[in-house]
């Protein structure tokens, strides 16, 4: 099972720093994933300090696997101590989800989250933990099983109690309000990604405020329990020649979008599974071959220079392009798990060292790239050689 | 009859060839159908694999008119076999 996490976040009108704090970690090989969203006091930088300060804690706790009554403790006495109220605070809802579908959840003065299996909302239960040294904070602890297609939402009150006071809804939206607005996008698209949902709640969130300015920080935060999107790319030549056959087969039978990184490459495929390659009026887009095209095959690109920019991309960001990378880089972004397959001969031409560009070596630019899709992006890859 | 003549021009796109200059070949797409109409075709492909034979002595960018190759070549040299193998 694959969790697909997102959270989207918008200021208090008159502020310039949210006072919301949201971060969320994978851990690949354990097939977990922690993610705490804290509403600090009041708003604007202060906030941010007490909910920045409560998220990363929370988050370290979790990891180290301290007791939650503990770590909260700890949290609460070390804010620093608003100087207008005399107080510290700062809610949260912390999350420890495994890909097994357990998942425990911690709430402290957030909003109840929102949990949704298909179009009904189910009521799962929990323990209520006291505070020993706060006497009004009450902490709820949940421990609930998701099974595919369920999703978790949670928000801060900025979402909640949009529009109270003025406008339609006199006392706000309300955990009612935010139900009809997942429902209304589900109805929709029922496998809506969790970036599509918060950033849908979070604009009804507004809209619901009089003149569209947030009164509060709003946060809207997804979890979509769901099966891994696939996806397999294709690139080099097999280094024994032999194998040509047996290798496009598996290109061939592989369950998920599929891409084909180089020009001899996508020859070979294209003859051992008798698909011809089609190209183009391009010859070029910013300094890149232009892709080409394979009935079945969702992108064939050339293979070295695509592959170094794509990892520039990845590294510093994808712009808005139709270039090769910008496409190969997108369709690695819209997937969870990614097989690599590298074929291992080298073309010595590439190596000549009167090419007026250095050529990188296939095996070592995939591998940088796998990295930094599991480190940056929280995705999965494999690498195969053949 | 003269209409049915066609020459097929294939420029390469690997690597090789991308870097070494076909890259500027672009030129060839737009033009060339516009001077010849329908008797001349030209098209990117994704490699022709010929870097990789002729390693030692490449000449890439390479361009293959009909079944004769052109090396290092330009749009000097593809206009002057496009030609060529016109008046064959």
């Amino acid at each position: 099972m694959f969790i697909d996490i997102d959270c989207r976040q918008e200021k208090k009108y008159n502020q310039n720093a949210y006072g919301d704090y949201f971060i969320s970690r994978r851990y690949p090989a354990e097939g977990r994933l922690i993610a705490v969203l804290s509403d600090g006091l009041g708003s604007g930088i202060k906030a941010n300090i007490l909910s920045c300060m409560t998220a990363v804690m929370l988050l370290r706790f979790i990891e180290d696997d301290i007791k939650i009554k503990e770590a909260a403790e700890i949290i609460m006495n070390s804010l620093p101590v608003c100087r207008v109220r005399n107080i510290s605070y700062s809610t949260f809802s912390a999350i420890d989800a495994n890909e097994e579908g357990l998942v425990k959840i911690v709430e402290e003065g957030n909003p109840e989250f929102v949990w949704i299996r298909g179009m009904d909302v189910l009521k799962p239960e929990y323990t209520v933990i006291d505070s020993v040294t706060f006497k009004n904070r009450h902490m709820k602890v949940y421990k609930i099983d998701p099974k595919i297609g369920d999703r978790l939402i949670f928000c801060s009150d900025g979402i909640t109690q949009s529009g109270l006071g003025g406008g339609i809804l006199k006392l706000g939206l309300r955990r009612d309000g935010l139900i009809e607005i997942i429902k209304s996008k589900l109805r929709d698209d029922i496998s809506v990604s969790s970036y599509e949902l918060a950033k849908y709640i979070l604009t009804q969130a507004k809209l619901a405020e009089p003149d569209r300015k947030p009164k509060d920080d709003m946060s809207a935060c997804v979890l979509y329990f769901r099966d891994p999107r696939k996806a397999l790319v294709f690139t080099g030549p097999p280094y024994r020649q032999e194998t040509d056959g047996e290798y496009a087969a598996i290109f061939k039978n592989f369950k998920g979008k599929r891409a084909i990184c180089g020009g001899t490459t996508a020859n070979i495929l294209s003859r051992e599974l008798g698909i011809p390659v089609k190209t183009g009026r391009l010859i070029s887009i910013d300094a890149l071959p232009a892709c080409s095209y394979m009935e079945g095959v969702d992108l064939v690109t050339e293979g070295i220079l695509t592959l170094t920019r794509v990892l520039e991309y990845l590294e510093s960001g994808i712009p808005d392009s139709d270039n090769a990378a910008a496409k190969l880089a997108n369709f690695l972004l819209e997937s969870d798990v990614i097989d690599f397959m590298i074929g291992a001969k080298l073309n010595q031409a590439h190596y000549d060292p009167t090419l007026p560009v250095e050529i990188e070596i296939r095996k070592n630019v995939v591998k940088k790239i796998a990295v930094i899709l599991e480190k940056k992006y929280f995705k999965k890859a494999n690498l195969q050689y053949m | 009859m003269e209409g049915l003549k066609k020459v097929n021009v294939q420029v390469c796109l690997g690597t090789t060839c991308f870097v070494m200059g076909s890259s500027n070949l672009q030129e060839l797409i737009d033009t060339v159908p516009k001077r010849y109409g329908d008797d001349v075709e030209v098209s990117g492909v994704p490699c022709l694999g010929l870097c990789s034979i002729d390693w030692k002595f490449s000449k890439a960018p390479y361009v293959k008119v009909n079944d004769e190759v052109i090396k290092e070549a330009t749009i000097d040299k593809v206009l002057k076999m496009i030609e060529r193998k016109l008046a064959e």
